[in-house]
């Protein structure tokens, strides 16, 4: 495993050499990449205790062009973790690894009762490109939505919408088979397994440009179910217009799963941005829970949320160019959950941005509407 | 039948009078555009107290098609805008995704700049959008301008009520032209500078977009290179091109 991350150490640090002479010349090799630096507070409904977290983050991404057809990516992130957070979390490190992946390309260096360094090759894969069809093999993030908060469609690799420090959101061993029919259509063939027992998903996607719209259809298999779903994005007038389906037929031992998501955003005048979503999950549940605990904020390609209906309202504005804030509200009726999320975000230098996220998180449990928990994250991203 | 000659008159000059004025504008227009372009821009926004620069490569294709790559700040690199007629396209490199965006977000501020997303890719047609008219005349930077006053056709989707643009009478260089609102009230200013050769062309090679109401801030676009009417297919323009730019 470590000889992976000196590779990438040496690739790297050549690299840095080489974009004088070789990258201006021929752009066979390209490195980019941040460091970030996140304090988190996380409070109790009540704000009458609190848990520290600490994270330095950095993520190196590699990319070598030997030919014109050939790409190779290799993508390291690295976070170093320390404080109460990771004390009072039993088992902290193993939490960090991402289930998708087959192979264990997870590292970890230090893991101490508050001290926790490791590192993850987040990509790795090998693309090759013709005219009109594209391979891709190895470890990478299939992407197959169309809406942007939730994505139903994305059934290889779903991610957690609140999860604002994961930019890049997690990817799957497998691969992908693309083939053009035309400038408008394709056909998409993808697969990924996490090495378990009915742990694969294999699917086929075929795309369309048409009247103004992105269309797709999805069918395949998920796990041990199969699946079909279908997305869109386009506009009515001024407005996006996204939407999409992903229904998972009942197999044995599994219950039907319907995800449905509408989503529309405009942007006003003044630069006032919006964005409505609707997700509608048909095994959630649409009741008050009896305790807080009982809302599991843990997401698959199934269940994107734990509430059967839930409403989600964007609006961010750019208030000068360096200074842009945001506020999102999800609310679940029947269940009554309601997360409150603004965002701020300043670019204090070009390549140097500080973000202040809150997330509050309120429900109706014990027969009262109440706070559940509350978080607050200060984050310094450098890019290079 | 003196008022006769005067209609006569007036009927015969009006139409060659408008004629002129569009002719002078689809050259200017021509000039900038060709029939294909392919640029390398920096832009810069300036504050009193800040400024921040980026580096773009722009290819267009006569008014339907367009595409914008980001190449510099490094946080922002790989991002790419592609537009195909109605539609426009974002690719986010760290995502990995493309976003479809919602046409109103055409007429906003470009990625923090006071240009709008429309001013870069001119989606809107200055020669077919408006009527023109030659309003006057006047001297920029010594050359000698027509002025014109161009009014959107009552069809076209265009944010401005009117535009008053100065083309230059030798060149047809585009050297100024001020946007109105609905209101009739002033929004932006913007000035052509630095005229020189590029590509066998003689066009301004730095453009200054000044708010009106704003007048300590602007945003400058400055040409490094561009290259017209080299041959870019249609295919170019597709969101499975986007992806691989970089």
């Amino acid at each position: 495993m470590k000889w992976l991350f000196i590779i990438s150490a040496i690739i790297a640090g050549s690299s840095v050499f080489a974009q004088d002479s070789a990258e201006s010349k021929t752009g066979k090799w390209e490195i980019n990449g941040y460091i970030k630096n996140m304090q988190s507070l996380y409070f109790d409904k009540n704000f009458n205790n609190s848990v520290s977290g600490n994270l330095l983050h950095n993520r190196i991404n590699i990319k070598w062009k030997p030919s014109e057809k050939i790409t190779t990516v290799a993508e390291v992130r690295s976070r170093l973790f320390w404080g109460e957070e990771v004390k009072l979390t039993p088992e902290f490190a193993s939490q960090l690894r991402n289930e998708n992946e087959i192979v264990n390309l997870q590292q970890t260096w230090i893991n101490k009762t508050s001290l926790v360094l490791l590192s993850n090759v987040e990509r790795l894969y090998i693309d090759y490109q013709e005219r009109n069809w594209n391979l891709r093999i190895g470890r990478q993030r299939i992407n197959w939505g169309e809406t942007i908060t939730w994505n139903p469609n994305d059934i290889f690799n779903t991610y957690n919408f609140l999860d604002f420090d994961y930019e890049e959101r997690p990817g799957v061993d497998g691969g992908k088979f693309k083939y053009l029919l035309n400038n408008f259509s394709n056909i998409e063939l993808a697969c990924a397994t996490n090495g378990n027992k009915d742990g694969s998903v294999a699917a086929i996607k075929y795309a369309l440009n048409k009247w103004g719209y992105d269309m797709q259809i999805i069918t395949g298999w998920y796990h041990n179910q199969p699946t079909i779903g279908a997305g869109w994005a386009g506009n009515i007038k001024e407005a996006g217009f996204k939407g999409e389906v992903q229904y998972f037929i009942p197999a044995r031992d599994s219950l039907p799963h319907l995800n449905v998501t509408l989503e529309s955003d405009y942007m006003f005048k003044k630069g006032w941005y919006v964005n409505f979503g609707l997700l509608y999950t048909n095994q959630g549940f649409y009741k008050p829970v009896d305790n807080w605990e009982d809302i599991h904020l843990q997401f698959s390609p199934k269940n994107l949320m734990p509430t059967k209906w839930n409403i989600m309202l964007t609006t961010s504005k750019q208030f000068t160019p360096l200074f842009t804030g945001s506020m999102s509200t999800v609310y679940a009726p029947g269940t009554n959950l309601l997360i409150i999320f603004p965002t701020f975000q300043y670019n204090i230098a070009t390549n140097l941005d500080i973000t202040l996220v809150w997330q509050s998180f309120f429900s109706r449990y014990q027969n009262r509407f109440q706070a559940g928990n509350h978080s607050v994250f200060l984050r310094m991203k450098w890019s290079f | 039948m003196k008022t006769l000659c005067l209609i006569i008159a007036f009927n015969f000059f009006h139409p060659l009078f408008a004629q002129n004025a569009s002719d002078i504008v689809k050259k200017a227009d021509e000039k900038m555009r060709g029939s294909t372009s392919q640029a390398e821009l920096t832009i810069k926004t300036i504050r009193p107290s800040w400024t921040r620069s980026m580096e773009v490569k722009v290819w267009v294709k006569g008014n339907d098609y367009s595409m914008i790559l980001v190449q510099s700040p490094a946080k922002d690199k790989g991002i790419v805008f592609l537009k195909r007629k109605k539609e426009v396209w974002n690719w986010m490199p760290a995502l990995e995704r493309t976003i479809k965006l919602p046409p109103s977000m055409m007429s906003q501020n470009w990625m923090g700049t006071d240009f709008t997303n429309d001013d870069l890719v001119k989606e809107s047609s200055v020669v077919n959008d408006y009527d023109h008219s030659i309003v006057g005349d006047t001297v920029i930077d010594n050359r000698s301008c027509y002025i014109i006053q161009m009014i959107p056709k009552p069809e076209a989707a265009v944010v401005w009520s009117k535009l008053i643009v100065c083309i230059d009478k030798k060149d047809f260089l585009e050297l100024h032209t001020r946007f109105y609102d609905e209101e009739g009230k002033i929004i932006n200013i913007m000035n052509a500078y630095d005229v020189k050769t590029m590509d066998g062309r003689l066009i301004p090679t730095r453009f200054e977009m000044i708010p009106a109401d704003k007048k300590n801030q602007k945003t400058e676009m400055t040409y490094k290179t561009i290259k017209y009417n080299r041959p870019i297919e249609d295919a170019f323009f597709t969101s499975e091109k986007m992806k691989t730019l970089n």
